[in-house]
């Protein structure tokens, strides 16, 4: 078996080039570390900034028990690292300070003073309102069944509720939320504290019991965003392995003449490109087990890979090997060979939801998406891995297999045994 | 007759427009070396790429051991009896020495041990050390053991001593001249002058993709060296005008020494006649043409130590 030597003569080689493994093992395992930490808030650092200035104080200067309320509430939601501004400062020039030099996103959220009277008040002429409503429709209802006196009681009644309303002042407690038009996390927390002030109303008059929300995850087991993270960055670095590790390593071989020397003994092309992608795959496989390992070690993650994993890693690492020896079959120099691997790789990368999910994307993207192999492999590696989703594993796997089939053929077809 | 192990008839070659190798015919025999020699593009690796079976021809026909290179069945065949240093060889860079040569020999069904070669080249000191790490000579021993490991008929060296300095040359040609101790044949290119001379049975002199001279050096050099060149240490300057008027065939180098090309006895003592009349005082050496006169008779130029053209 000429491909298994080869196999073993490149892998060994690889495995002693520094580069080389710093490229395709440690530079994966660093950019998984650092996305990781945004991803899953290791380190607390995936909570939103927000300055309060809760206004609201007492004549002894503490703050109302419902303005205290409405704080942990926000508190409680876990997005947001609140810092609290001091009555009397004015809370921009406080944020700014606070911030540094290196600023960060200034995001302010005002109390105003009275957020508790108006929120009594607000909430009773709601009530009341209500209770008005209530008891005049049964009136208008029940009228022809009603004596004179139960009749003249109701219409009493009625008239000092909505004398009560009337004389309750027309305020709304009110919030100010201040932010920066440049921060692209600002509508997330405008919506959070929206959110919030709308769970705080409700609760308030009442209604909170009318509709009630559970919930759940669509599998039955609930998973964090770095959970998927995992089998997508791994997916990616599996494609640059390929695109660009493997076509820069072959372009050099052939500039250096190896693919010559080796083209003149009997060694087949078949067997030099089978040996090139099983080599490949090896140290993909490797890659994705530390991935795998640092996810469990670093962020916990809940990720299962099984023999289906394996597989399919395999059927991946084949495919873009494949697009790698199709590349090196081509392109003449390796500065031609890196700029293309790059211009090639990166795009894929981007739009294939490694980094972020394709539903965000505009539709004529989603659309490119569709045709760039690593969608398909990395959406079977979140299936194969997280979800088990049978119909996601077999049409994603058997896409990878039929285009690993292809690639590794046109990537034959087109590596030169042959000078010219 | 020894037999032809390589056969070439009117081979041509051709990229684009250009006609690298131009009609060419030959025959290597079994057991000598046999030497290209030619300048930078003469087309000396065209010519062994295409007996080598990884570069088809345009035009006309060869054999190498009794097989025919444009057919796809015999290609195997052939790759299977020669051993091959390329031009510019090299190996895997992070592979040790032997692990290199053991991988070129895995590739043959049967094979020598890497340990064997290693010893026949006298590496055994660097049996363990990293391609990179080797000098530019030691990685050429490195590629003839390669060449070596799966104990071919034939050897072809493509330039095996371009680039390296004088000892490391000597110590390439001993191993060559080693090689057709062992039997093997052995075809060799080269640019220069010495090294055919002094390792080749037979020389063809290739430029410009055609063969002008073919024979042994002895051959070569009484076919058109002359009988004898006579060289006058810095001679004077009307001096070589004056030979040249009467002789022809004079060229003064970059150091002024002035060489005379000498056809016959008669014509020798002619030219001695009118440096004794003369009383030069300039040293007069008597010197045998190598292969560099033959080169300059047919040529006209010789060849620099770079391989170009002067
Ligand atoms: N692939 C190619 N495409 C086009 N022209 C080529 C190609 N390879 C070689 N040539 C040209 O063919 C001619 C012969 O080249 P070749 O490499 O055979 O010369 P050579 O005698 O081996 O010279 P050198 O000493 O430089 O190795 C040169 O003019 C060269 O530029
Ligand atoms: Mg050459």
């Amino acid at each position: 078996m000429r491909a298994i030597t080869v196999f073993k003569a490149v892998t060994k080689n690889w495995l002693r080039s520094r580069a080389g493994l710093f490229f395709s093992i440690m530079f994966p395992i660093l950019l998984l570390v650092v996305f990781g930490a945004i991803f899953s808030g290791v380190g607390g650092s995936s909570r939103y900034g927000l300055f309060v200035q809760n206004q609201d104080v007492t004549a002894e200067g503490s703050p109302t028990e419902l303005s205290s309320a409405f704080v942990t509430a926000l508190n409680s939601t876990g997005t947001f690292s609140l810092t609290e501004v001091p009555v009397g400062e004015n809370a921009t020039d406080y944020a700014r300070q606070q911030l540094g030099p290196l600023g960060g996103s200034m995001r302010i959220l005002i109390i105003s003073e009275g957020f508790q009277d108006d929120l009594i008040n607000g909430t009773m002429k709601v009530r009341v309102g209500i209770c008005f409503d209530t008891l005049n429709m049964s009136y208008q209802y029940f009228e022809p069944y009603m004596n004179d006196t139960q009749k003249s009681m109701l219409e009493d009644g009625l008239t000092q509720m909505q004398q009560l309303n009337s004389s309750l002042p027309d305020a709304y407690a009110s919030l100010t939320i201040m932010l920066d038009s440049a921060d692209q996390s600002a509508g997330v927390v405008q919506s959070i504290v929206a959110s919030v002030a709308n769970a705080f109303n409700y609760e308030l008059i009442g209604a909170g019991n009318v509709i009630t929300f559970t919930q759940t995850s669509v599998s039955n087991t609930q998973f964090r965003t770095i959970d998927f993270y995992i089998p997508g960055i791994t997916a990616a670095f599996i494609m640059t392995n390929g695109i660009i590790g493997l076509t820069s390593t072959n372009t050099e071989f052939k500039r250096r003449g190896i693919i010559k020397r080796l083209s003149l003994t009997p060694l087949t092309k078949m067997d030099w490109v089978v040996g090139c992608i099983l080599s490949q795959t090896l140290l993909n496989i490797i890659l994705s087990f530390i991935m795998i390992g640092v996810g469990w070690i670093v962020f916990n993650v809940r990720v299962i890979p099984d023999a289906l994993t394996i597989l399919l890693i395999f059927l991946g690492s084949v495919m873009f090997s494949g697009i790698g020896m199709i590349f090196s079959g081509v392109i003449k120099d390796i500065e031609a060979a890196n700029a293309i691997g790059n211009a090639v790789a990166f795009p894929m990368m981007f739009l294939s939801g490694t980094y972020f999910p394709l539903e965000i994307m505009p539709s004529y993207l989603q659309s490119v998406s569709k045709v760039l192999p690593l969608t398909y492999f990395s959406e079977g590696l979140k299936a194969t891995m997280i979800t088990k989703f049978a119909d996601g594993i077999v049409f994603n796997m058997a896409v990878v297999a039929v285009l690993a089939v292809v690639f590794i053929l046109i990537g034959v077809k087109v590596t030169r045994w042959r000078e010219k | 007759m020894a037999n032809g192990i390589i056969k070439v008839d009117s081979l041509v070659k051709e990229y684009d427009s250009l006609r690298a190798v131009d009609g060419i015919s030959f025959e290597v025999y079994e057991g000598e070396v046999f030497a290209f020699l030619g300048p930078n593009g003469a087309g000396k690796t065209t010519t062994v790429e295409i007996l080598e079976c990884i570069r088809p021809l345009t035009g006309g026909s060869a054999k190498v051991c009794g097989y025919d290179v444009s057919k796809e069945s015999d290609v195997k065949e052939i790759k299977k009896r020669i051993g091959v240093l390329p031009q510019d060889f090299n190996a895997l860079e992070k592979l040790s020495v032997k692990e290199n040569i053991s991988l070129i020999g895995d590739m043959y069904d049967k094979h020598l041990s890497a340990s064997e070669v290693i010893k026949l080249l006298d590496l055994e000191d660097k049996a363990n050390a990293k391609f990179d790490s080797l000098s530019g000579g030691l990685k050429q021993r490195v590629g003839v053991a390669a060449a070596l490991v799966s104990d071919p008929q034939l050897v072809f060296l493509d330039e095996p001593t371009t680039g390296l300095d004088p000892k490391a040359r000597r110590d390439v040609w001993a191993v060559i001249a080693n090689l057709k101790k062992l039997g093997k044949t052995v075809f060799l290119t080269t640019h220069y002058m010495e090294e055919a001379q002094v390792l080749a049975d037979r020389i063809a002199i290739i430029d410009r993709g055609k063969i002008v001279a073919l024979g042994s050096s002895q051959e070569l050099i009484s076919t058109y060296g002359g009988l004898k060149l006579l060289v006058i240490r810095k001679g004077p300057k009307d001096l070589a005008d004056t030979l040249q008027a009467k002789f022809g065939q004079v060229t003064v180098n970059k150091d002024g020494d002035i060489h005379v090309k000498v056809d016959d006895v008669d014509e020798l003592w002619r030219i001695m006649d009118i440096l004794t009349t003369m009383r030069l005082g300039s040293d007069v050496e008597l010197q045998t043409p190598t292969i560099e006169d033959v080169f300059l008779k047919i040529t006209g130029t010789r060849i620099t130590d770079e391989g170009d053209l002067t």
